[in-house]
């Protein structure tokens, strides 16, 4: 823990000089990219939950008509 | 199958990058030539070092696949180069930064090492338009294996190239004759290759378990007889 102290007292703030703005710039270009990607992949992932939502509804559906078809079937058998 | 590993590599990704950050701004001194502005050589170097590993790996993928005739490697290679162009667009923009900072220019057409790399990248940028020119999938993945053993035996060779080339104007902080990297620095550099590496192989898996979710999702829906729905992932290779 004194150690961290002691690296964060140590540490050069942030120059606002030349050197300062462009390793800031450089640094949030990364972050920005990563976010891009994340934004993407989120997008897609989104797509890919509605994707499952619908073969879902889908699966549900045919099961209740079979049921609804099974019900008057064992109804004439009777 | 392919979320195996992501937690902890989600966790270990995101821990390793506060570590090299602290490293980097309260650890690695200032260097006497360019000052803070050296900082950005934690990011660009480890960015256009990893991209470049990455092209490789695709290379590898793609050879796999060839020998194996397995699709799974030919999904291994699509995304390996897919996230090492990524990569690649951090690492130029870094160095473009850099280098306005450094040298008063955004880009110094007489560099070989910037030349180099922005000639590996258009050349990996030719990958999607090549893999969407080819309609049929085996014939697509053949061809898009076949140009990433070459384009990724390029790479090594390329960089070779550069090594020896005679121009001094780039900075060359490893084995060099006036010592390299201190200890500190060097320490630093290899906590971002790590990191860097980390994320990337965080990011392929992601990305191949996103593939391999979106492939069940179609199979499923054949299954079922559903549509289909948009042609979103035509050109990417479907994972299962």
């Amino acid at each position: 823990m004194a150690t961290l102290f002691g690296w964060i007292v140590a540490a050069p703030a942030i120059p606002n000089d030349v050197g300062g703005k462009y390793v800031a710039g450089a640094y949030v270009v990364f972050v920005v990219l990563l976010l891009i990607y994340v934004g993407i992949m989120a997008a897609k992932l989104a797509r890919i939950e509605r994707g499952l939502g619908e073969v879902a509804e889908i699966a549900e559906q045919r099961k209740a008509d079979a049921a609804g078809e099974e019900k008057p079937r064992a109804e004439v058998k009777s | 199958m392919y979320g195996k590993g992501l937690r902890p590599l989600s966790i270990a990704t995101p821990v390793a990058f506060a570590i090299t950050l602290a490293l980097v701004f309260f650890y690695a001194p200032i260097e006497a030539d360019q000052g803070f502005l050296q900082k950005i050589f934690y990011l660009h170097v480890p960015l256009a070092i990893v991209s470049l590993c990455g092209f490789v790996v695709g290379g590898i993928f793609a050879i796999l696949h060839l020998r194996r005739d397995d699709p799974r490697y030919d999904a291994y290679s699509y995304v390996a180069i897919h996230i090492s162009v990524i990569f690649a667009v951090g690492g130029l923009i870094t160095g473009s930064i850099w280098a306005k900072g450094s040298w008063g220019h955004w880009w110094v057409w007489n560099e070989p090492t910037l030349v180099s790399f922005l000639i590996v990248f258009l050349l990996y940028a030719t990958y999607y338009p090549f893999r969407y020119a080819i309609e049929d999938r085996q014939r697509q993945a053949r061809y898009a294996s076949v140009f990433a053993i070459t384009a990724g035996a390029f790479v090594p060779l390329n960089f070779l190239a550069v090594r020896m080339s005679a121009s001094l104007v780039h900075p060359r902080v490893f084995a060099t004759a006036e010592g390299g990297l201190p200890g500190s620095m060097m320490l630093t550099f290899l906590c971002a290759i790590v990191s860097m590496a980390l994320l990337w192989v965080t990011l392929v898996k992601f990305e191949l378990s996103a593939k391999s979710a979106q492939g069940q999702l179609k199979r499923l829906r054949r299954a079922l007889d559903a549509p289909t729905g948009p042609p979103t992932s035509r050109i990417a290779p479907e994972v299962h």
